[in-house]
């Protein structure tokens, strides 16, 4: 079964890669698929398939809550060899943190572009931490090479990204540097702290951590005005169903 | 050849671009007789601590890749370091200014593809052509040798398929070529089919150009060997180039500690005290 609505959940930071022991926002990813043993695969490009981080990714999503498999595109005499069959049959692609400047070309180089368009126009939900976060939007703050610099995402949602978003560690500034010269308005997240999107709407922002927060940022005239979202602790009992209704999603306090 | 690669009297450096078909950093004599040649064409260059930079971009930038480089070339007389883009995070390198700082920039395995991809991210390939023109060596194996030529044939998507390279040097090449029977089998096809014409180089053997003209070939193993591959009107002729061997040098001499805990672990073994 289909879902209707395509999905993306875009970390600021956190699950397995940054949270051992704390696997709200991992469970949370996995309660939207809806589906029993949920088809998950992961996939580590941004830090060049270390293998170290797919052995952790094997660890987190074990074989008795999910079926997990992995998609090596520096190794592909290993794994699926059609990479559009596999990547449609899942339920959620889970895209690892890293280079988010090497994972888009390297993408581009095996066609995952428009394969991962097509994964979520078709209701494979789609989620990541930072580099995995940043690529899915139009525009994209990267610090990860340095001094933060701005590159274009695959677009699939039409705002910009800034991840990582604690005070003190000079994104902010750059974000709204960013923002005054002209790149689109956009979402912010802080480590613990995801966005989840339905279709290209902003459905709610949730959170592994209790102080974690999400922020919604737009440009009026020259100044950038910055909006703290509502976040839901998932931590909290009752904090979320294990999978989400779509009325509960669209009443989710958005500002 | 004079110092900076510059032939005498000549005003512009002179190119140098070593392809190897496929090789590993062991302690192996082929393998040390591959890395001699390589401090060499940078010792030419620089004279005594030629600068040497490993790129294991294709390999998406493995520790063990860079640990071997490391461990070939920690102990010579160079000064070794290396890129990785997957790390910069961690490690920010002006990558322009390495780069061109370097004497030898060698280039790992892999991805030819994942490799080509990445430096395009990053906007290596103008660098690296700078640097080629400016008598810096450049050097590979398989997909790091690949990526020189206007194409090569990869596996980068499972079975082997042509990929463009950087095209710095005109025609293609294909490695690890009699190693890899189904990626020779796909090149000749490839070359059949309209391909540009070029080589195929067996594991341990390898062609250096410098400056204009054909290429010189190299091997460091009995056997292994380089050809010339060239297409004309569908069909294809593979011929094997004369090569000059390379000689292992005598391996470097074991430090002392190292040497003190071998003799007591063959002791021990004698004694019986180590299964």
């Amino acid at each position: 079964m289909r879902k209707a609505d395509p999905q993306i959940v875009a970390f600021g930071g956190g699950g397995f890669s940054m949270e051992s022991g704390n696997p709200l926002l991992d469970d949370y990813v996995l309660g939207l698929t809806r589906a029993e043993r949920p088809r998950v695969c992961f996939l580590p490009t941004a830090s060049g398939d270390a293998d170290h981080y797919v052995v952790r990714f094997y660890r987190a999503f074990s074989a008795h809550r999910c079926e997990a498999s992995h998609i090596s595109l520096f190794r592909r005499e290993q794994g699926p060899s059609d990479l559009r069959r596999h990547l449609l049959s899942q339920d959620l692609i889970y895209v690892g943190g890293g280079s988010v400047v090497s994972l888009l070309g390297v993408w581009r180089a095996h066609g995952l572009d428009s394969i991962l368009r097509e994964a979520w126009e078709s209701g494979v939900v789609l989620c990541g931490l930072s580099a995995g976060s940043l690529c899915w939007f139009a525009e994209a703050v990267t610090g990860f090479h340095g001094a933060p610099k701005r590159l274009r995402g695959l677009g699939l949602l039409p705002f910009s990204n800034c991840v990582h978003y604690e005070r003190g560690k000079g994104r902010g500034e750059a974000y709204h540097q960013f923002l005054r010269e002209g790149m689109r308005g956009g979402y912010a997240a802080e480590d613990g702290a995801a966005l989840h999107f339905s279709g290209e709407e902003l459905s709610r922002v949730v959170a592994s951590r209790p102080e974690a927060r999400g922020y919604r940022l737009d440009v009026a005239g020259s100044r950038v005005v910055e909006m703290r979202i509502a976040t839901t602790y998932l931590g909290d009992p009752g904090a979320v169903p294990a999978a989400p209704l779509p009325e509960a999603l669209s009443t989710a306090p958005a500002a | 050849m004079g110092a900076n690669g510059r032939l005498p009297g000549a005003a512009t450096p002179v190119r140098r671009i070593l392809a190897l078909g496929g090789h590993e950093f062991s302690a192996r004599p082929p393998d040390r007789a591959v890395c001699e040649l390589l401090l060499r064409l940078a010792g030419e260059r620089a004279g005594e601590r030629p600068r040497i930079c490993i790129l294991p971009t294709a390999s998406g930038d493995t520790s063990e890749q860079i640990a071997s480089f490391y461990s070939a070339f920690g102990e010579r007389s160079c000064e070794p370091s290396d890129i990785s883009l997957f790390r910069l995070g961690r490690r920010p390198v002006a990558l322009r200014d390495h780069l061109l700082a370097q004497d030898l920039i060698y280039v790992g395995g892999g991805s030819m593809l994942n490799l080509l991809a990445v430096w395009e991210a990053h906007d290596i390939a103008a660098i690296l052509s700078l640097a080629w023109r400016r008598g810096i060596v450049l050097a590979g194996q398989s997909a790091g040798a690949m990526c020189w030529f206007e194409a090569g044939i990869t596996k980068s998507s499972g079975k082997p398929l042509a990929a463009a390279g950087l095209g710095l040097l005109s025609g293609s090449l294909c490695v690890h070529y009699n190693n890899e029977p189904e990626r020779r089998a796909a090149y000749l096809d490839a070359v059949g089919e309209g391909m540009p014409s070029g080589y195929g180089l067996d594991d341990y053997a390898g062609l250096l150009w410098e400056g204009e003209g054909a290429p010189s070939a190299v091997t460091a193993r009995r056997g292994a060997r380089a050809y010339r591959v060239s297409g004309r009107e569908g069909q294809v002729a593979e011929s094997p180039l004369p090569a000059r061997f390379l000689p292992a040098p005598a391996p470097a001499a074991l430090r002392e500690d190292i040497a003190e805990f071998r003799r007591i672990k063959t002791m021990r073994k004698r004694a019986g005290w180590l299964g």
